[in-house]
């Protein structure tokens, strides 16, 4: 196996710490497992000579019921080891599963930004799959059988050692084919993981985007480029099971070989009189225990390089190390106040700088909103607030301490987040709207379901606010996501509230209905507003408008429509609505 | 009133699924027969080289009679049909493993094939998760089943007939007793069978159940960790985690209770052999050769007992998972395609625009209430109308009954004065040009994606539209322009720049009628005034209903209506909707004030 596979299956003995006591008692349950078959067969050795050449029915028949005895124990032997096995077979996965799960969502954006979310997906449950397997069938079969052949080649000693060394000649060609086939064989599943992958990926970006697939007429394309993928994945699959259906008979065959080799030495050996015709025929069926093994091996060798492969790429993953992550002498964030400055904060995703520089002051309680072009930094100034990155110079802080010197989680607990396209769990509405506050009682729920008008979007459905919601939300329109999702923030009762573009989909009015709930609610919280709606931003404390990572121009709404700059062109841009309307309309706001 | 789509059919009865497989398994019946065949020589040769050692033993190693033959020609014979049977059995085995593939690829091919025709409601219903893994791993019990299991069935039962044959010619006493515990045998893995069923079911669904838990936590990521609710989804994720576990363990809990019976029982046979036939060796009845004979073929019965036990275990997993498939094959229908298509729908549509009518449409989801309750709306060719209203109106609803998504529950849609269901869904859909509320871009180049809906546009149309939607702008800043591979694997848009492209695409799409649902929520300003100047010239001649929930959007339109609870309840021209201080005006009036 190569090194890193190896590695990678290491990982695993970590899960079965506190387990020794059960692990040791489970191999002797093994090894007692392995060795009774061939003790039975030196017991018909003694039949065959004892009783039936020497003609004494008394030994036979005594033979006989301890050949039963053993098998007898074989039985509850295998018994127990299928069960013991399954048990830590699951735990280790349970645990995998477990810390593969948690780290992944410990991860930052970024790497979930960079990496397939199928390909991470995978990762969680075809990829764990493949070492269930091998852990709850795979591992009883590996073991039983690995002690098996080891018991079988010390039972041939233990009947006649020439006969044992004539069959030992024959084993290194076995093992030799055994390591070509492995080497050759690893490469060939990897492949095979390759085009499921791909396929998978394939499949699933067509199931999400299957509305444009169909309004576009584009089914027959797309079935097109799935034969493709499918016809390679057929074809990395027809490569691996050529060489798994060679290896498999290619064992059998010097299985016979063996056979026939200790048959010719065995003859000689009678003919000298040093070997007992009984010695030679049980000889003939431990053989059987060599080879039979690795053929049944032979079956696990594609189960255990999917299992390899598999661990190596959860390897990669848990590799990984969190971009952001809790210092060491990080502290919780108790209560915040919600004094937030941005302090010559750069960044950049790539090389390129998206924010040069920019410095940001919202005082406790203050709102501050961003407008500007799209792809401007408004949105990536949001994730630095909300630490889904660090600044690469400069620093973000809140009440005057650095976010970084912060545990992560104690205070994103205190932010309240909504985008543009929020993303709702499966599970009821209340579920969703309880997402960030799973306590809060049904009636606190109801409450600012009401005052969003997400009461409006329950209504539609028989069960209301029970309605189960799909992943996604789909059956949802976006701007009944949105509401959910704002009165999900609104519930979590933050300290800081970021609007990504949250009411974008959403009616004036409706709007109007949130801001005086957010108002009330959430009195005395800092917010930060992101809006491409002037209306929307119209309430902030201050306005920054944010052009291609830099501030621009800062002010209160009026100020800026007032002075010459980039906020009168955005408003004007507007106002080209507004010159088509009657006067009296466009007039002084009230 | 129209029955709603079956989207969520009941799982096939056994019956019907074994029918469905064995279809797909006869038409590989070349490569099937190949592997029967090889199984049936395999076996032959299986019984020919125990009988050769029986002779080996007798007439050589230790002669029954005085003379003594040579040993060499019979070792020699065991070798050279050893090797038959290696040809023979690699044989069997890749043609039978080509099988299970080649059908697992073609059960992919058809559920894939099919999902592309599946209405909406279906993907309204099933969660993403659960129609990919359909489609994926819940295939592979199909695959070995019928690559594996059986072929090797029918060879274990070749075998278990070889054997008792083999034996009875030799001693039929014997056999007798030999063979009687196996029939337990047979009725030991039936039972197993039996039990180990539903469970493998269920574990089944649980991990279908897993991968959604999964799925989710990876596509929303941003508001676990927004809200640092890490811990509630790993507590879910645990939970479903481990309901896998008790199943997998409850399912080896079955397994250990009846596989090592299964391996002990032929071990009686055994017994029963060493004893009775160990008699008959001291009472000269039978010969050592023939001893060895019933010993070694009694172990080759073995393993197909076993493989039975494990076939049938496969088989019923296989049946689970391909219940499900060919229920939703069979009886999933897509969108209705008309019966008696419209005949003279050229002429109908051959004016320079269509009309679209919408005539007392309702319309309800399969569950909860009525989203549509009497809507009748006119356009007139090349018009442009706004569809208003607050959220949860039924704007969406109205929009998606165009292109068929759905079909309305009860009154009609027309295009050009043509019910559409009178109009084959390709001819419909190449009428219409949707832009859907949330982007839907795929993992191909740009370009791509933008002819998606036309791949032979002329590239001048194709910068045209780009042009007027805005995604010019920032194409020409992308690492290689119109050729950038977009999505996970190459460079990810923001919401602005992804519901440019959708439109540019709907606009290249060359459709007649154009549906917009908030084609420009994520835009900001200054490109949504860019969008506002140069939409209008770029959709001339089209009709075009556009959803509305900006006043900046609303301006493209000539007409704007506003729906409410399912019904209109205002229509007009904007600016005089405005003035009369209706629904339309208390939706948009403050952002008049606003600017």
């Amino acid at each position: 196996m190569p090194r890193k596979q190896r590695v990678g299956l290491s990982r695993l003995a970590r899960y079965l710490r506190g387990k020794k006591a059960r692990v040791a008692v489970l191999s002797a349950v093994a090894v007692g497992g392995a060795a009774a078959p061939i003790v039975g067969l030196v017991i018909v050795q003694h039949a065959i000579d004892h009783g039936m050449r020497a003609k004494n029915e008394s030994v036979l028949a005594r033979d006989v019921v301890l050949y039963l005895l053993v098998n007898a124990a074989a039985w509850i032997l295998q018994t127990t080891l299928i069960r013991g096995l399954a048990q830590v077979g699951q735990g280790i996965v349970l645990g995998l599963r477990r810390d593969l799960f948690e780290h992944l969502t410990s991860l930052s954006l970024r790497y979930f930004s960079q990496q397939r979310a199928g390909w991470i997906i995978a990762r969680l449950t075809s990829d764990i799959d493949a070492l269930s397997d091998v852990l709850s069938q795979g591992l009883a079969t590996l073991v039983a059988n690995t002690l098996m052949l080891v018991a079988a080649v010390a039972g041939l000693f233990v009947l006649d050692w020439r006969l044992g060394v004539v069959a030992l000649v024959i084993l290194p060609p076995t093992f030799v084919l055994t390591r070509w086939f492995q080497v050759r064989s690893h490469a060939a599943f990897l492949k095979v993981r390759e085009t499921i992958a791909a396929m998978t990926a394939q499949i699933a970006e067509s199931v999400s985007g299957m509305a444009i697939i169909q309004a576009f007429n584009r089914e027959r394309a797309f079935k097109a480029e799935f034969d493709k993928d499918n016809f390679a994945n057929l074809e990395s699959n027809r490569r691996a099971q050529l060489l798994n259906s060679w290896f498999f008979p290619g064992i059998e065959f010097l299985g016979q070989v063996a056979i026939a080799c200790v048959l010719y030495v065995g003859a000689r050996l009678i003919d000298d009189g040093s070997l007992t015709i009984g010695t030679l025929v049980s000889s003939v069926f431990v053989l059987n225990f060599v080879f039979q093994p690795l053929q049944e091996l032979s079956d696990l060798y594609g189960q255990l390089q999917s299992a390899g492969a598999a661990m190596e790429k959860i390897t990669t993953v848990l590799d990984t190390e969190p971009e952001i992550q809790d210092r060491k002498d990080a502290r919780r964030a108790e209560r915040i106040e919600g004094d937030l400055r941005i302090d010559r904060v750069t960044f950049a995703y790539g090389r390129d700088p998206v924010l040069h520089a920019i410095e940001i002051h919202v005082a406790p309680g203050g709102c501050l909103a961003l407008v500007g072009e799209s792809g401007g930094g408004k949105s990536t100034t949001a994730k630095l607030i909300g630490r889904f990155y660090d600044p690469d110079d400069g620093a973000v802080l809140v009440d005057g301490v650095d976010l970084r010197e912060l545990e992560l989680r104690s205070y994103r607990r205190q932010l309240g987040v909504v985008l543009q396209d929020p993303f709702l769990f499966s599970g009821s509405i209340a579920d969703n709207v309880r997402f960030a506050r799973p306590q809060a009682t049904d009636a606190e729920v109801e409450d600012v379901a009401r005052a969003v008008g997400v009461d409006r979007v329950a209504r539609r459905f028989a069960e209301g606010l029970a309605h189960e919601v799909r992943e996604g939300g789909a059956g949802l329109s976006a701007g009944e996501r949105q509401l959910i999702s704002i009165a999900r923030a609104l519930l979590a009762d933050p300290r800081i509230l970021i609007l990504d573009e949250a009411t974008s989909n959403i009616d004036r009015p409706t709007e109007v209905l949130i801001e005086r709930a957010l108002d009330r609610l959430l009195r005395g919280r800092t917010s930060i507003i992101i809006a491409h709606r002037l209306a929307t931003v119209r309430r902030a404390d201050e306005i920054l408008v944010v052009e291609h990572g830099r501030i621009t121009q800062r002010g209160r709404f009026e100020q800026l429509l007032r002075a010459d700059g980039p906020f009168r062109r955005l408003a004007k841009d507007l106002r080209g609505a507004g010159e088509r309307l009657p006067a009296e309309l466009a007039a002084e706001p009230n | 009133m129209v029955q709603a789509p079956i989207v969520d059919p009941p799982d096939y009865p056994l019956w019907p699924t074994a029918k469905g497989l064995l279809r797909l398994w006869r038409a590989q019946w070349r490569l099937v027969a190949l592997g029967l065949l090889c199984a049936l020589c395999y076996s032959g040769l299986s019984l020919t080289i125990p009988i050769l050692i029986r002779h080996a033993i007798d007439n050589s190693i230790a002669p029954v009679s005085g003379t003594r033959e040579a040993l060499w020609p019979y070792l020699l014979a065991v070798i050279v049909l050893a090797f038959l049977r290696f040809s023979l059995n690699f044989t069997r085995r890749y043609a039978t493993a080509r099988v299970g593939i080649r059908i697992e690829a073609r059960m992919r091919e058809l559920l894939y094939g099919a999902y592309l025709w599946f209405p909406r409601a279906f993907y309204d219903r099933h969660a993403t998760g659960q129609v990919v893994s359909r489609a994926t791993n819940d295939l592979y019990p199909i695959r070995y089943f019928i690559g594996w299991g059986m072929v090797q069935g029918a060879q274990s039962l070749m075998m278990i007939c070889g054997v008792t044959v083999v034996l009875y010619t030799v001693n039929a006493k014997l056999a007798s007793i030999a063979l009687l515990a196996m029939p337990l045998v047979g009725v030991l893995a039936w039972v197993f069978a039996r039990k180990v069923m539903p469970i493998s079911r269920e574990v089944q669904q649980l991990k279908a159940d897993v991968t959604e838990a999964s799925d989710e936590a990876v596509v929303g990521i941003e508001m676990v960790q927004a809200f640092g609710r890490e811990d509630d989804v790993r507590a879910r994720f645990q939970q479903k985690a481990e309901a896998v576990r008790d199943g997998v363990l409850r399912q080896a809990r079955v397994e250990s209770a009846f596989l090592p019976g299964l391996l002990f029982l032929p071990t009686l046979s055994i017994g029963a052999v060493l004893y009775f036939g160990g008699k008959d060796v001291i009472g000269g009845q039978l010969t050592y050769g023939e001893f060895f004979l019933f010993y070694s073929l009694l172990l080759q019965l073995v393993w197909p007992l076993e493989a039975l036990g494990w076939i049938i275990n496969l088989a019923q997993r296989a049946t689970a998972s391909a219940s499900r498939s060919f229920a939703w094959l069979d009886n999933i229908r897509g969108i209705p395609e008309p019966e008696n298509p419209c005949d003279n729908l050229s002429q109908a549509w051959s004016g320079a625009g269509l009309e679209v009518r919408f005539e007392g449409v309702r319309f309800a989801y399969g569950v909860g209430s009525e989203v549509l309750s009497g809507v009748d709306l006119t356009v007139p060719a090349g018009q442009v109308v706004a569809v208003c209203g607050p959220t949860g109106a039924g704007k969406t609803s109205l929009l998606n009954l165009l292109p068929r998504f759905y079909d309305p529950t009860a009154g009609r849609v027309l295009l050009g004065d043509v019910d559409i269901r009178d109009v084959r869904v390709e001819e419909l859909r190449r009428a219409v040009a949707i832009v859907t509320q949330r982007p839907i871009l795929f993992s191909i180049p740009l370009r791509d994606n933008l002819t998606a809906a036309r791949p032979d546009a002329p590239w001048d149309e194709v910068v045209a539209a780009c042009e007027a939607s805005g995604v010019a702008q920032f194409a020409v800043e992308l690492p290689d322009g119109y050729d950038t591979l977009i999505g996970e694997r190459g460079v990810n848009l923001s919401g602005g720049q992804r519901q440019r492209v959708a439109l540019a695409r709907a606009l290249i799409a060359g459709a007649r009628v154009v549906v917009l649902d908030d084609p420009m929520s994520a835009v900001d300003t200054e490109t949504e005034r860019h969008l506002v100047d140069n939409l209008r010239p770029a959709l001339a001649g089209r009709t075009v209903l556009i959803a509305a929930q900006r006043l900046s959007t609303v301006e493209v339109a000539d007409r704007a209506v506003v729906l409410d609870d399912g019904v209109i309840v205002e229509d007009g021209e904007p600016m005089e909707l405005l003035r009369a201080d209706g629904p339309f005006a208390r939706l948009f009036g403050e952002e008049v004030l606003a600017a």
